[in-house]
């Protein structure tokens, strides 16, 4: 029986087991995955060769023993590119749909389409009983969230989400680290990521401005808190070891008021169940700060940007010595307050050292999802870290949208477990 | 309430009728300033167009950088000692074509002669002149022929340790020619793209023109025009041996290594290529810099739709050499 008919087979028996979560998991254990042999070639076919999906094939291109087999778009210039990086006549199809029907040869599938398509296009792959790296956020809707978990789970085949900071060498230190307690105990993680961009893309075609810029727009963009702050929200999970119970934000278009309805800054406020918060803000009409996530912690800080992470450590207290002029001369009363203890630290931090050259967390990520096909062995960013980052964003951005302070309870249950998953 | 009434991308097709105007945008970047000069329908398209042209370097550089620790090259310089290195086929085909000049120039063109660049002290310096030492172990961890592709595998491999490739004569040309083709597909009919003013690729012409003007200076007098070309559908690039020199007893020494002996080049003071595309031109002209006119004239005559203009030296006795140069060039200028 050739791999697909077996998969055929198998989902279609289990589909009778009926849909708790214990009976799928316990399907999904009868369906052994495909082990594909450290020499065996991995071909993945891409549902989405857009700006990201390109960067991704490029980087996938990089990895031994890897092909892309096949594109699928609806808009053909983007399969006319997804050839040129391959550098073959990859095969084309401009319906998801055909493309896992017909080409036969994929053992998975690279989805990076807009955010509302993604339960649609990574479920069916996973259905086929193919692998999939799905772009963040994982889902647009906590339902498709929530489908997304079911059908990585059904299948059996693993999923990896595309919060490629997982795999940063300087994030996976930081956070050793901060696990090991070097800055004491985290209780503030400020997220910044500030751009001075209006997010717009160049149209070939004016009729085109709702396909291309789909970040501009509510119905098919999350806006700045899942295009931007999904990877933060990840980090932030990843450091309190949980997941939010609450957030409150605030939005607006303030800068480019050009017929968009996406805020163009946007502020977040993420209460965590062991007591931490999460503070997020992207703003894209100014780009002094860029992008920063300082975790704070009670005997220090580290600093992390897209390229290098930074400890600083607070100084001890109750050790200095009195002066002992201090009980001869008391002190002074004076009407302004002395400001140096207050101005911000402007030292150098102890720089985070790795000794990894290939530091590329993009190629990294691709690379450890082949390993997982190859060894059969669960990703490090799952389907479960995926839904711990997309939840959040739907959850905030309706925190955002009215105004309101959103309990997560009132929204979701599913507790999720294992968020700061080591190797 | 008319405004509520209009698609969201009103805005934009409104614009979109208006008649073409030349914008201009430069920012740092592959070591050098990077500028566009392109003719847009309203500020707001010239500046989605801008930020995809500058996205489109950014890329680019991040893949060939080797100032970046991260860059696919630093990738390969790391590991093909020791495994051949699997890498994308933009990167590889780049490294391909680069070992295609080391081949037919006989080695003139060397993506592997960065470690004589460093013992010359033109990495990140202004140079100076090596130690006998230095010298000999640059010139071990230098050529081209150790460089061995795989083009089924897609590999890298280097027959020879501390091996380091640097596509510095060629990537900025190869950076300017995808900018061109990412502004060609987004509609753009004339653009001008350049780097640090040593290469530029022309998209179609200004309105009305039959080209985009760029002017070859005089070496010695950079105020004085050598030639002024009109580039269309073309590119030019040009190498020059002030542009980063060192001087010791009266002798100068330019960044531009002859690979073959190791030292700079002596005796060339400008050449200025013009090609089909810009990643082309600059290979040729350090390929004709490193060459000189008889040798250069053989590689350009190979090559469709290449001219050169060549200043060589020492000032006092300049001349100036047309390899096939199309415009005027003005008499008695140093
Ligand atoms: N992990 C990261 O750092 C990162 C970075 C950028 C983008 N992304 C994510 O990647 C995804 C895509 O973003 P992008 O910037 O590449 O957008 P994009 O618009 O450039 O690419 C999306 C592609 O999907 C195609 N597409 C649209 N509808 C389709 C359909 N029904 N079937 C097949 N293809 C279809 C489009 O034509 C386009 O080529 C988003 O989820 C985004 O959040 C992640």
């Amino acid at each position: 029986m050739k791999r697909r008919d077996f998969i055929k087979a198998a989902t279609a028996g289990a589909a009778g087991v009926g849909a708790s979560m214990i009976g799928l998991e316990a399907v999904a254990q009868t369906l052994e995955p495909r082990v594909v042999a450290p020499s065996d070639e991995i071909v993945v076919g891409v549902i989405g060769p857009g700006s990201r999906g390109q960067s991704l094939m490029r980087r996938m291109l990089r990895v031994p023993g890897v092909r892309i087999g096949a594109l699928c778009d609806v808009y053909a210039p983007r399969l006319t590119e997804g050839r040129e990086i391959t550098g073959e006549d990859t095969p084309v199809f401009d319906d998801y749909r055909r493309m896992l029907d017909e080409a036969a040869d994929l053992d998975a599938v690279l989805v990076a389409t807009p955010p509302g398509l993604h339960a649609a296009h990574m479920t069916a792959s996973l259905d086929r009983g193919l692998h999939v790296y799905g772009e963040k956020i994982m889902g647009f809707t906590l339902d498709d969230c929530d489908a997304i978990v079911a059908a990585a789970q059904w299948s059996g085949k693993w999923f990896q989400i595309g919060h490629q900071y997982r795999y940063a060498p300087w994030y996976r230190e930081a956070l050793e680290r901060i696990k090991e307690g070097e800055i004491g105990t985290v209780t503030h993680i400020f997220g910044y990521w500030h751009r001075n961009y209006n997010w717009r893309r160049p149209l070939p075609d004016p009729t085109l401005e709702r396909f291309i810029n789909w970040r501009l727009y509510r119905d098919t963009s999350a806006g700045l808190l899942a295009e931007l702050g999904s990877h933060h929200i990840d980090i932030a999970n990843w450091v309190f070891d949980e997941i939010p119970e609450s957030v409150m934000g605030s939005g607006s278009v303030m800068f480019y008021q050009d017929g968009r309805n996406v805020n163009d800054n946007v502020q977040a406020i993420f209460k965590y169940p062991g007591g931490g918060t999460f503070v997020f803000s992207s703003l894209i009409g100014n780009h002094l700060v860029g992008y920063q996530i300082n975790i704070y912690g009670t005997g220090g800080t580290v600093a992390l940007t897209l390229q290098d992470g930074a400890f600083y450590y607070e100084p001890a207290r109750a050790n200095s010595a009195v002066p002992e002029e201090l009980m001869e001369r008391g002190v002074n009363t004076s009407a302004s307050l002395s400001t140096e203890g207050d101005m911000p630290y402007r030292g150098p931090g102890l720089d985070i050292q790795t000794s990894e050259a290939d530091a590329d967390p993009n190629l990294l990520a691709v690379a450890s999802f082949f390993d997982s096909i190859r060894e059969n062995k669960r990703p490090y960013a799952d389907e479960i870290i995926g839904w711990n980052s997309a939840v959040p964003v739907a959850l905030g951005n309706m925190a955002i949208r009215s105004t309101s302070h959103v309990p997560f309870a009132d929204h979701v249950s599913a507790p999720r477990v294992n968020v700061g998953r080591g190797e | 309430m008319l405004a509520g009434l209009l698609p969201a991308w009103a805005a934009v097709s409104l614009v979109w009728a208006a008649p073409d105007s030349l914008y201009y945008e430069a920012r740092p970047a592959m070591g050098t300033t990077v500028e566009v000069y392109l003719y847009a329908a309203g500020a707001g398209r010239a500046e989605a167009l801008f930020e995809a042209a500058f996205d489109e370097v950014e890329r680019i550089e991040a893949a060939f950088s080797t100032y970046r620790p991260t860059s696919e090259l630093s990738r390969i310089n790391t590991y093909a000692d020791a495994t051949p290195v699997t890498t994308d086929p933009e990167v590889f085909a780049l490294i391909d074509h680069a070992l295609a000049y080391s081949r037919s120039t006989d080695g003139a063109f060397d993506i592997t002669v960065g470690r004589l660049m460093k013992a010359w002290g033109f990495f990140r310096g202004q140079g100076r002149y090596p130690s006998r030492e230095e010298l000999l172990e640059a010139r071990k961890k230098t050529g081209w022929a150790y460089v061995t592709l795989d083009s089924t595998a897609r590999t890298v491999r280097f027959g020879k340790m501390g091996l380091q490739l640097d596509v510095g004569a060629i990537g900025k040309g190869y950076a300017i020619d995808q900018v061109a083709r990412l502004l060609r597909a987004q509609g753009v009919e004339a653009a001008l793209i350049g780097t640090g003013q040593s290469s530029y690729y022309a998209v179609g012409a200004p309105p009305g023109e039959a080209g985009w003007p760029v002017r070859v200076p005089a070496p010695f007098d950079h105020a004085q025009t050598l030639s002024t070309v009109y580039l269309r559908d073309a590119a030019l690039s040009t190498s020059g041996n002030y542009e980063k020199f060192f001087e010791l007893e009266g002798k100068q020494y330019c960044h531009i290594m002859d690979p073959r002996t190791g030292r700079p080049v002596e005796g060339m003071v400008q050449v200025t290529v013009i090609a089909p595309n810009a990643a082309d031109s600059d290979a040729l002209a350090t390929s004709v810099f490193v060459l000189g006119i008889d040798a250069g004239a053989t590689l350009l005559d190979e090559q469709a739709g290449t001219a050169a203009l060549l200043v060589t030296g020492p000032k006092a006795q300049a001349r100036v050499v047309s390899l096939g140069w199309p415009e005027e060039i003005a008499e008695g200028i140093q």
